[in-house]
């Protein structure tokens, strides 16, 4: 990876310990826009805010939220380049494994092979980490999950969780919203409530994007036309 | 304590910077401003044009040897603000892998495919310290098979998206505020109003009226699908109406 020039690498340890290219890219997630993800009891939903730079911005040529596999949805917080490179090695390792097992990949282990890329990414030469935070909702024999992976290559299963630009307010509203259990329908509602709470303007459905994946295990990202359904019915 | 900026190193390759950000990256985009070029693009109901400044800065220069507006195939245009170095590199390797494209594949590359190749090449470039971003904003013009006259901007962070209008360059800012007035209702320009507007938007945010040697257009129509690069004349038609309609 790299030219020989650059065979050393650029994420050095400080004289605390600390990698400090890595709390920048963390800085970096810091201010991206907000996103979420909210495990029930029969499925997962993830959603992010979805600001353009203008309104000459053709809104329908860009989609944030991505299917890895048809059973595995991704969101990002960061850089959207960097979160594209991410979705294309993810997709590439989920065929890869389908094309030796003859089954599809556990969410479980999709996440791993991501975070390997991306700790690669802090110690490999003449590279930078990536500048995102992935939440990865799936749903395979182990029933729904969500993880949240890292720039530095570390990941969690969360029941729920937020990143980007309004973390502490969207963790704290979820921390009490959140019930063990819950309903599907039920967790969209309170992922769009989670995202109201720091939106600045008023929320369509074109300015947020919703992906949902239950029982049937397929993931879907819904249309702008559903989400307004929802938007309505949460008022 | 922790080492503050990377050992400074921060400005000069793409590492992060202790607020988070690329500073390599900011700095493309200053040098497409530097640049001195404003570049506009609109997209109409069944057609899309751009237009950029042509500035010849020495008189024994052969006119038609300097040129921003580049044909990537027959159906697909590319109009680059900035570096010229640098886009006739992007413009080369991007017209490379749309004839690898035709080929492997059995059919035209389309526009958005293009536009996130030449993205994802970009972001290449803000990840690896060995190769600077390129000082070049793309947008790419072409009509989908699927979804009509399409037009995407690339810039230097990998970033890419699609476009009603859009501006580049010098005046970027305040081209893109004359635009968003115009587009406000979601108007649904035929060819003539799609070509006068971005010249019209060109002329009124850099307060000249241009001659047809001072501005390059190009141009891609729904009835015919090629990519054009419009003559003097044609120029001069379109400049004529603009002000004839003031």
């Amino acid at each position: 990876m790299g030219d020989s020039q650059y065979s050393f690498s650029l994420t050095t340890f400080s004289p605390s310990g600390k990698l400090v290219q890595i709390e920048h890219a963390l800085t970096a997630v810091g201010s991206g826009q907000t996103s979420l993800g909210i495990k029930a009891a029969n499925g997962v939903v993830i959603a992010t805010e979805k600001k353009l730079p203008s309104i000459l911005v053709d809104e329908t040529s860009v989609q944030k939220i991505q299917s890895l596999t048809p059973n595995i949805g991704v969101v990002y917080s960061g850089m959207g380049p960097d979160s594209r490179v991410l979705v294309r090695k993810s997709r590439k390792q989920a065929e890869q494994y389908y094309r030796l097992y003859k089954e599809p990949i556990p969410v479980t282990q999709l996440v791993r092979e991501t975070a390997t890329v991306m700790q690669e990414f802090t110690q490999s030469g003449g590279v930078r980490p990536f500048g995102v935070s992935l939440l990865v909702a799936g749903y395979d024999d182990k029933g729904p999950q969500l993880y949240q992976v890292d720039p530095s290559g570390s990941y969690f299963s969360w029941k729920a969780s937020a990143m980007g630009k309004n973390v502490s307010n969207a963790k704290a509203f979820l921390e009490k919203r959140y019930t063990e259990g819950v309903e599907l329908d039920d967790a969209v509602h309170t992922a769009i409530l989670t995202l109201k709470e720091g939106f600045e303007g008023q929320i369509t459905g074109k300015n947020i994007e919703i992906g949902v994946i239950g029982s049937d295990r397929i993931f879907r990202v819904l249309s702008s036309s559903e989400v307004e359904d929802y938007l309505q019915e949460v008022e | 304590m922790s080492r503050g900026s990377g050992g400074g190193y921060d400005r000069h390759i793409t590492i992060f910077s202790p607020e988070g950000r690329l500073y390599q990256v900011e700095y493309a985009f200053k040098a497409v401003k530097a640049a001195g070029v404003t570049s506009i693009g609109v997209r109409g109901k069944d057609s899309v044009c751009v237009v950029t400044q042509k500035k010849v800065p020495d008189k024994l220069l052969d006119q038609t040897s300097v040129t921003l507006l580049f044909p990537i195939t027959k159906y697909l245009g590319l109009l680059a603000t900035g570096i010229t170095a640098d886009a006739r590199t992007l413009v080369q390797q991007a017209r490379n892998e749309a004839a690898e494209f035709r080929f492997r594949y059995g059919y035209e590359m389309p526009v958005d495919v293009l536009a996130r190749w030449i993205a994802d090449k970009s972001q290449v470039y803000t990840q690896h310290a060995y190769m600077r971003p390129l000082g070049v904003v793309a947008m790419i013009l072409g009509i989908d098979e699927e979804k009509g006259p399409q037009l995407f901007k690339c810039d230097p962070a990998g970033h890419f998206f699609g476009h009603k209008a859009t501006s580049a360059g010098g005046k970027e800012q305040e081209a893109i505020n004359f635009l968003e007035k115009k587009m406000k209702n979601d108007p649904k320009f035929t060819y003539d109003e799609t070509v006068q507007t971005a010249i019209s938007a060109l002329q009124s945010v850099l307060q000249e009226d241009f001659k047809a040697s001072e501005i390059e257009v190009g141009v891609v129509r729904e009835e015919d699908k090629l990519f054009k690069v419009l003559s003097t004349d044609e120029i001069d038609e379109h400049l004529t109406a603009i002000s004839e309609r003031d």
